[in-house]
């Protein structure tokens, strides 16, 4: 039985030395992460350290930050990759003091800091000196303590006296300076595709200033994961971060890294299940993003966003057929899946054969004369929602919308996992930068995902029968060792799904961290929308393709 | 106004009641009654019409375009959501919200719905449905269907709120962007007929334009200058702010616009305003291009023929709805003064010369 073979994860071509050497005196100590190597720098250091980083050593893109509370210490790890080598990966390690967690930001490097510490200030309650906004983001203002720390107390109620809830709005319905005007778009709009408030500075027609407000729809996933067990317990929540149809790839993301952490080889069959489902997961993803994002251009009654509903249904059947679930899968397990595809199998292929290679190329035909022929459409989209590469980076863009950029990153491709490598497939970038290539990207990345999909049906169908291994043998109790950490992503459809675990010699984690593509790209919005009209700020919005469920978690 | 009906020798609905009532001896009173009588018929054909349209005829319209199937539940072919829609929204809380600016607020959906129906006044339906000819039948149409902008921008100006306020601002430089080349595609069509009553228009496209053997191809004016049938078509899209135009309205970027704030019945009087909107968009492209009642058959079939006609155009409208994006209200403004502006000026003086040419 051959197993295929993890990629290394030696940061090969990143000379650690030099930057140790660069560095000096600044590097406390070192560790040694499954992912990467870890400095510990000084709490005051962080923006003089991370700048020479980045602009000496190539290191453009903060993926994660992830800060956690520790019996002696509070820390937080800026979890630093390459853009053009995701695998070239280092961790920053901030520790700071119990009693006083105050550390410096890193927003004034890296914008996407922006936001990551201001969740960790949310969650964790580290102080970040010089952060140009330092606020609650998940959780409302006007809560007390920080979740994610031990000594907080979950039993005792949050009390917000009625005088001080009288008009929660109170502080977004200030008086307009007669120049512009603030208008609230969400938390209930027809067009911020769940709970999500804009506030939005308006001149006229022309959006000034634009500020995503979020966490409507926090439930508390990360503490949720921590406190379920490795082995069966964390696996259905992924499904619920990103609800619409990408819960195979959510599931991938934390079996991935918590197969790093357990060192458990996964069979080559049940790779290809995985590499299958996550494909198809992707494309009803995609069809869905399409859908509602046609919805915010055209209005609410048109045919192509049905025809994009129905698609996706037809994908969805087939999802239905090999996990017997709708949009909960729960399919994946550490070390396999749950079981192989249904009998008969060769129903299982027709119809998926079907699909692909009949069904989906009228529907793509349907697609581009409907849409991306029309000069209406075309009129709305190009040149519109700008998001220059080099922003893109900044803010930590990934997926759809970073490769619509003409950042020619897929985790798929660069961080090789599953059985990707093997597979032919190409990786679909755009340099328009705009709302068009957003949505052409994400149209071809359909026809792409289908090529894997049907690659995959080949190679299973001529399986030998008695090597169709799915599962691995994976220990009833994982118990990791103690302080090993581990930050493992996969390609989401909305970008890169990473998730950070520190293991803490229990059987369940000591930290549960997720970084949410869409979060991020999220945060660049403002980009996209300031100088526009606020029609483009909404066809904006739709083409970075956001669920609530994963920004808020 | 009643003079210029007692001039025209067409018979109108009123003096046909007035006959058939015998309500001639009542004098000027009788005739009064009459009229009211007539108003009272076209009114309720407009708003069956409308019950029709709105909650089944549209939803079944746009389920045959998205793959969808759309009310079958409800009565044969779901016919009986009508009433059970009709009975929802009447039920339906009439909320108020703080500050709005009460009688303007309660004003502007009176006021949408009534500019929409007053227009019907002059359109000739056929098989004898005429409520009244006057001299200046286009100009009476055009002006009473530009009311309806006061009633959006009333309404959006008084809920206090700041969507709506967007809504009622793009819907009056919407509509004074697009009225313009509507009236100057209809002055080309006075041109041609040589006066601005309805009835005279209707009977200028009577004749026969080239006979096809067994089919007669008739003067239509859509037919004679299609290009001004097409600019008209288009600048009576953004008229009545259907998709491409549907920017005052705008669901997902302003939420409905003007119609924020309204629920309950002001809710239905809006939305009958619209749908009575499209009507009379359809009224007046059949009138002015599609020889109004005419049609193959004897003239008592004017009626069918006409209602034939004002649904396809609303079929068009819903055609578009499901097909073509929204376009954005600064482009919106740019096609309407840059583009079809300048082209129904063109149309008005080719027109002009044509019409010179062969008279002279």
């Amino acid at each position: 039985m051959s197993t295929l073979e993890e990629p290394e994860v030696e940061p090969d071509g990143l000379d650690i030395d030099a930057v140790h050497e660069r560095l000096g005196d600044r590097v406390l100590d070192t560790e040694e992460h499954i992912n990467a190597p870890g400095i510990i720098i000084r709490a005051d250091e962080v923006e003089e350290t991370l700048t020479i980083l980045r602009d000496e050593f190539d290191f453009d893109y903060l993926a994660c930050v992830s800060a956690e509370e520790l019996p002696d210490r509070y820390e937080t790890i800026y979890h630093l990759k390459q853009f053009a080598d995701p695998t070239r990966e280092l961790s920053i390690v901030v520790p700071t003091d119990r009693d006083r967690p105050i550390s410096q930001s890193a927003a004034h490097v890296y914008e996407t800091a922006n936001w990551h510490e201001r969740e960790a200030y949310d969650l964790i309650g580290i102080e970040y000196d010089g952060h140009p906004n330092l606020k609650r983001i998940l959780l409302p203002d006007s809560w007390t303590g920080h979740p994610l720390t031990d000594d907080y107390n979950q039993d005792k109620p949050q009390v917000v006296s009625y005088k001080a809830h009288e008009n929660p709005l109170l502080e977004h319905t200030k008086e307009d300076d007669g120049e512009t005007m603030l208008i609230n778009i969400g938390p209930h709009h027809p067009a911020t595709h769940g709970v999500l408030h804009l506030k939005a500075t308006l001149d006229g027609e022309s959006v000034v200033d634009v500020e995503p407000d979020i966490g409507y729809l926090h439930r508390c996933e990360e503490q949720m994961c921590e406190q379920g067990t490795y082995r069966h317990q964390i696996m259905p929540y992924p499904d619920r971060w990103d609800y619409a149809s990408a819960g195979i790839i959510n599931e991938w993301a934390y079996a991935r890294a918590a197969e790093d952490l357990a060192d458990i080889e996964v069979p080559e069959y049940a790779q290809i299940l995985r590499t299958m489902g996550a494909e198809l997961c992707r494309m009803a993803a995609h069809f869905l993003a399409l859908g509602t994002f046609v919805l915010d251009v055209y209005g609410e009654f048109n045919a192509l966003s049905m025809y994009a509903i129905r698609d996706r249904e037809k994908v969805q059947k087939l999802l239905e057929d090999l996990t017997g679930q709708r949009i909960m899968f729960n399919y994946l397990r550490l070390g396999g899946v749950a079981w192989d595809i249904p009998e008969p199998r060769e129903q299982f292929f027709d119809d998926t054969r079907q699909f692909i290679n009949e069904d989906l190329p009228e529907s793509m035909d349907e697609v581009h004369d409907l849409l991306t022929d029309n000069e209406i459409f075309q009129l709305r989209c190009v040149d519109i929602g700008v998001l220059p590469p080099k922003q893109a980076k900044q803010y930590a863009a990934t997926g759809p919308v970073a490769r619509a950029s003409g950042i020619d990153m897929d985790l798929r491709r660069d961080d090789p996992y599953g059985y990707y490598p093997e597979l032919d497939w190409e990786v679909v970038t755009d340099d328009g930068c705009d709302i068009f290539s957003r949505v052409m990207v994400r149209v071809r990345e359909v026809e792409e995902s289908a090529k894997i999909v049907d690659q995959c049906i080949d190679l299973l169908e001529e399986w030998p029968e008695d090597e169709r291994e799915i599962q691995a043998n994976v220990p009833r109790t994982l118990k990791p060792d103690p302080d090993t950490r581990v930050y493992r992503a996969v390609e989401g459809a909305k970008g890169e799904l990473g998730i950070y675990i520190r293991a803490d010699g229990t059987d369940t984690p000591g930290r549960f961290k997720i970084r949410s593509p869409a979060y991020c790209n999220l945060s660049t919005l403002p980009v996209m929308a300031e100088g526009d009209f606020v029609a483009d700020l909404i066809a904006s919005l739709g083409s970075i393709d956001i669920i609530l469920g994963e920004v808020d978690r | 106004m009643l003079q210029a009906v007692l001039q025209t020798d067409t018979v109108l609905l009123p003096e046909r009641l007035v006959d058939l009532l015998r309500l001639g001896e009542f004098g000027v009173v009788g005739e009064f009654i009459a009229g009211l009588i007539a108003a009272f018929l076209v009114a309720n054909i407009m708003l069956i019409m409308t019950a029709i349209a709105g909650p089944w005829a549209k939803r079944k319209i746009r389920a045959r375009f998205t793959d969808a199937i759309a009310v079958n539940r409800v009565g044969p072919a779901g016919l009986l959501i009508i009433i059970a829609d009709a009975v929802r929204l009447m039920s339906k809380e009439i909320i108020v919200p703080e500050g709005v600016d009460r009688p303007a607020w309660e004003l502007a959906p009176i006021v949408v719905a009534l500019s929409a129906l007053l227009g019907f006044a002059v359109i000739p339906m056929g098989s004898g449905i005429h409520v009244a000819d006057p001299e200046v039948g286009v100009v009476f149409v055009f002006a009473v269907a530009s009311l309806a902008s006061i009633g959006l921008v009333m309404g959006g100006y008084a809920s206090n709120n700041k969507f709506s306020m967007l809504g009622g601002l793009r819907a009056v430089a919407q509509n004074i962007a697009y009225e313009i080349p509507l009236v100057l595609v209809a002055a080309s069509v006075v041109i041609f007929a040589g006066s601005l009553q309805m009835s005279e228009i209707v009977a200028a496209q009577q004749d026969t334009l080239i006979s096809l053997g067994v089919v007669d191809i008739p003067m239509w004016f859509a037919i004679i200058n299609p290009f001004a049938f097409v600019l008209f078509l288009a600048a009576n899209m953004a008229e009545i702010g259907r998709n491409p135009f549907d920017t005052p309205e705008a669901p997902n970027e302003i939420v409905a616009g003007y119609q924020t704030e309204y629920s309950g019945i002001y809710f239905v009087l809006f939305y009958l305003g619209e749908f009575i909107h499209i009507f009379l968009g359809g009224a007046i492209i059949a009138t002015l291009f599609l020889g109004g009642p005419a049609g193959p058959g004897p003239e008592s079939l004017g009626f069918v023929w006409f209602l034939v006609k004002i649904w396809a155009v609303f079929l068009l409208t819903q055609w578009m709805r499901s097909a073509v994006p929204r376009v954005r209200i600064d482009q919106l403004i740019e096609i309407g003064w840059k583009g079809l502006l300048v082209l129904s000026f063109l149309n008005l003086i080719l027109t002009a010369l044509i019409v010179g040419v062969i008279t002279v």
